[in-house]
């Protein structure tokens, strides 16, 4: 950078290594003292391969590598897999284990929305309400230890069901945890919508009316708070959300005030589609016999993680091993809607704006680009998987 | 409009005790549940092997000594597992279980990490097996 | 306490120098705890500050490239110097303080606020664009809760009639307490000596989650100790001073502590509370709030004196006598 020129190209880099972010991603904005301008971001940095390593594990073991393509919302990621994989095969779930899917989903919602109060109220400086969320996630992440014998990546789900049944027992501290959790959610959703410190970092922030979420494409909660009513439990259930369905909870300003009122306020759908469940939970099989090899065929599976749309294409060619696995994460879409509007904003609000949108890097990284300045050429997938394998050789 | 909204919150937790569990000296019960070491039941393996086959991570592997008598042992790679459970939904006989141990998994050598399962005078029997191959053979 | 330590005892080793550098850790630890037991949780062990201060003495420094090497090492130093010498008119942990004259008070603000300049020319040395906001950020800040705190702690003075720090803490306990007094300048006193300090929810400067560490990022190794050693040094002077004059003074050490620390929970209650403030409506805040509350404090003050001939006799004969 040239010290000497005026600061109009100041670039700010909130690189790959920042307090920020959680997970490594670059981006560039360019500010005008502390205004910015304009905005760039590049992704790609935990480029896993696993859409390759998935072609080379059979259906079962894919199960287990596609549920730890992300920490905080692995449940859905197995879900995903294992109703496509159902579905090219033909079978269907018992009704018990749909609901237990089901229940498991919200309880993970639960979680990542606690996670990720406590993560945008560090971004603004208000580590109180991080410490204290989070405090409360304890309960969350102990109860689904429970229930499944893991914190984190559950694997209840196998395919044709699930593998875990629910005691009474469980079902008694499963309650007890949603009513503490209900109390406290109260008490966050009167900080966040009174507290006037904290409503000057998120009032009329980052601000997207819907014709523009619409333009940008946004999904999940944050095209929610910009008053589009899009969820793919309500547009196209599944698992159990045909017996019990969901309310879709949207907000009209738009701005980030409105995002932590959306999140928030599915927590509490969420804490009562969980006492449904428990309550009504219809009696059977927990599981249904798939077989080895899946039938040729290929399938879309979608499923609302807890940022928004999870799709899943399934291409399998009769064998057990899977032909092509791609995944599109809800992370991914949502980019756009911070790169355009951070402009005009100080830079001092880009980490709120940042975590409005509740990014996983992790998720994202599919695609990578290749620039060869040398010679361009086009490849087809069967050249581009054959020059893979010869490099490696 | 409310300025310092969290003071109850704060000056509750003054009186409190903070809820910070202090690990190595207070080590809170695994639930019952949770998906530990693996356990295998010689007495009831036939040796399908379909468990290993679904492993995600070559976690397991059945040595066969005898297969017409069904002398098995299972050699056991802790640091390679990761405890997913799948191999005890694929057994048929119910061979296989997780405890609730060994959930701190860090040691400063490799050896607690691989373990043999077996009738005793099987793994014995393989153990000097191994440990005779290894002097015997030419170096 | 009347005893007066000889100039150079005070200024190395009591009460100011060495000792005051211990207890400016142990006023860290302290702080650090309430906040920590604030928010549910544990905090730090009593030698924690003193630990960092170790470790950090201990590492490599790095000289990034395009800084000004004197101006690098130097700007540390400096700030630590001048938070010390600032300790020599204040009235430290119950003793006299080594020198007073009038208007020392003025002398003792300024040599504080060398740090913030300090910080700032720190920021700028270095091609770093994250310090370069930090420090754009660090001066914003001086020139905005500069002025109300420095009237802040005129109230005192001017209802006591002099400038002279000492003066000003002998008399502070003659009379009722000026917190009492003076409540809107207390106020003001507290939340600017926040506002000094850098302390949430002023912390812009160094927002940890905007600007990796504003002024500091590139500090490491033996200038981040002396900048951290300063920041702590501050912390005990500016309590001394705010509790000098709103709380009665302090004629033994006892008594210091017990109104110095009564302070330091309530700052580290505030520090808790709130979110962070950006730097616009932290300007916005002194200059629309703070300077209004402050000059109506004054306004008072002054009327209360001119008027006291009158009044006085007054309310003597109303309440007889």
């Amino acid at each position: 950078m040239d010290f000497n020129t005026a600061p109009e190209k100041f670039i700010v880099p909130i690189g790959p290594q920042h307090p920020a972010l959680k997970e490594p991603g670059h981006f560039e904005f360019t500010v005008e003292g502390e205004i910015v301008t304009n905005a760039t971001a590049r992704l790609g940095f935990v480029h896993r391969g696993m859409e390759k390593g998935a072609e080379e594990r059979t259906w079962i073991q894919d199960l287990y590598l596609m549920e730890r393509v992300c920490g905080i919302c692995s449940h859905v990621h197995a879900l995903a897999f294992s109703l496509g994989a159902e579905k090219l095969a033909g079978v269907q779930a018992p009704p018990r284990a749909q609901a237990i899917r089901e229940m498991v989903a919200e309880l993970e919602r639960i979680h990542s929305h606690l996670l990720w109060l406590g993560v945008a109220a560090h971004e603004g400086g208000f580590d109180t309400l991080f410490m204290y969320s989070w405090r409360d996630r304890e309960t969350v992440m102990d109860l689904l230890e429970t229930i499944s014998g893991n914190r984190v990546n559950y694997s209840v789900n196998v395919l044709g069901g699930v593998k875990i049944d629910i005691s009474d027992q469980q079902a008694d501290e499963i309650r007890k945890g949603m009513d503490f959790l209900e109390e406290r959610t109260k008490h966050y959703l009167k900080v966040v919508t009174e507290d006037e410190t904290f409503l000057g970092r998120t009032r009329n922030i980052g601000v997207m009316d819907s014709e523009l979420a619409v333009k940008l494409g946004a999904i999940g909660p944050t095209a929610r708070a910009s008053g589009l009513k899009r969820d793919v439990r309500y547009d196209a259930p599944y698992a159990g959300y045909g017996d019990f369905p969901v309310k879709v909870i949207t907000n009209k300003k738009g701005d980030l005030e409105a995002r932590f009122v959306v999140r928030i306020e599915e927590l509490f759908e969420s804490y009562r589609l969980v006492r449904e469940i428990l309550d009504k939970m219809p009696a059977g099989d927990l599981t249904v016999k798939v077989p080895r090899r899946i039938p040729e065929g290929e399938v879309i599976s979608r499923v609302e993680a807890p940022r928004g749309e999870l799709l899943y294409f399934m291409k399998s060619n009769g064998s057990d091993k899977p032909e092509r696995i791609k995944v599109r994460t809800p992370s991914l879409c949502n980019w756009a809607s911070v790169l355009v509007t951070a402009i005009g904003h100080n830079l001092a609000d880009m980490p709120m704006i940042l975590a409005g949108i509740d990014p996983c890097f992790s998720c994202n990284d599919r695609i990578v680009t290749v620039n060869r300045n040398v010679d361009s050429s086009q490849m087809d997938w069967e050249d581009l998987r054959r020059y893979g394998i010869e490099y490696y050789k | 409009m409310t300025i310092g909204s969290m003071f109850g919150d704060i000056f509750k937790s003054f009186f409190k005790k903070p809820v910070t569990e202090q690990y190595p000296f207070v080590k809170i019960k695994a639930p019952d549940n949770l998906r530990g070491k693996l356990i295998w039941d010689p007495e009831k393996c036939s040796g399908c092997q379909l468990c290993i086959k679904d492993c995600p991570s070559d976690a397991i592997e059945l040595l066969v000594l005898d297969k017409v008598n069904k002398k098995f042992v299972m050699r056991y790679n802790i640091d390679r597992c990761t405890f997913c459970s799948q191999c005890v939904q694929s057994c048929r006989f119910g061979c296989l279980e997780m405890s609730d141990e060994m959930w701190e998994l860090a040691s400063v050598k490799k050896e607690p990490f691989e373990v043999y399962y077996g009738r005793d005078e099987d793994v014995e029997g393989f153990l000097e097996k191994a440990a005779k191959a290894e002097t015997e053979a030419p170096c | 306490m009347n005893i007066q330590f000889p100039a150079l005892v005070a200024l190395l080793f009591f009460p100011g120098g060495l000792f005051l550098l211990a207890s400016g850790l142990v006023f860290e630890y302290i702080d650090r705890k309430l906040v920590a037991r604030f928010q549910n949780r544990i905090g730090p062990r009593w030698f924690q500050p003193l630990a960092d201060v170790i470790k950090l003495l201990s590492k490599e420094e790095i000289f990034p490239a395009g800084v000004v090497k004197s101006l690098f090492v130097a700007l540390p130093v400096v700030a630590l110097a001048a938070a010390l010498t600032a300790a020599l008119y204040v009235p430290l942990f119950g003793f006299r303080a080594a020198f007073n004259f009038q208007g020392d008070l003025i002398v003792t603000l300024y040599l504080l606020s060398m740090m913030t300049l300090c910080i700032g020319l720190a920021g700028a040395n270095t091609e770093d664009r994250f310090s370069l906001v930090g420090a754009t950020r660090a001066l914003t800040q001086l020139f905005s809760y500069e002025a109300p705190f420095l009237l802040a702690l005129l109230g005192p003075a001017i209802a006591l009639g002099t400038w002279n720090i000492s003066e000003i803490n002998a008399g502070a306990g003659s009379q009722t307490w000026f917190i009492l007094a003076q409540p809107i300048g207390f106020v003001v006193a507290l939340v600017g000596l926040m506002g000094k300090l850098e302390l949430p929810p002023f912390d812009a400067p160094e927002a940890e989650t905007e600007i990796v560490a504003g002024a500091f990022t590139e500090y490491s190794g033996r200038g981040f100790a002396l900048f951290k050693i300063g920041r702590d040094v501050e912390l005990v002077i500016g309590l001394t001073l705010v509790a000098s004059f709103y709380l009665g003074g302090f004629t033994n050490p006892l008594d210091f502590l017990w109104k110095t620390l009564a302070l330091l929970l309530v700052t580290a209650a505030l520090q808790s509370l709130f979110a962070r403030l950006r730097i616009d409506q932290t300007v916005g805040l002194w200059w629309r709030v703070g300077v209004i509350l402050v000059l109506l404090q004054l306004v008072v003050i002054i009327f209360g004196k001119l008027l006291s001939p009158v009044i006085l006799p007054l309310v003597q004969s109303i309440f007889g006598g």
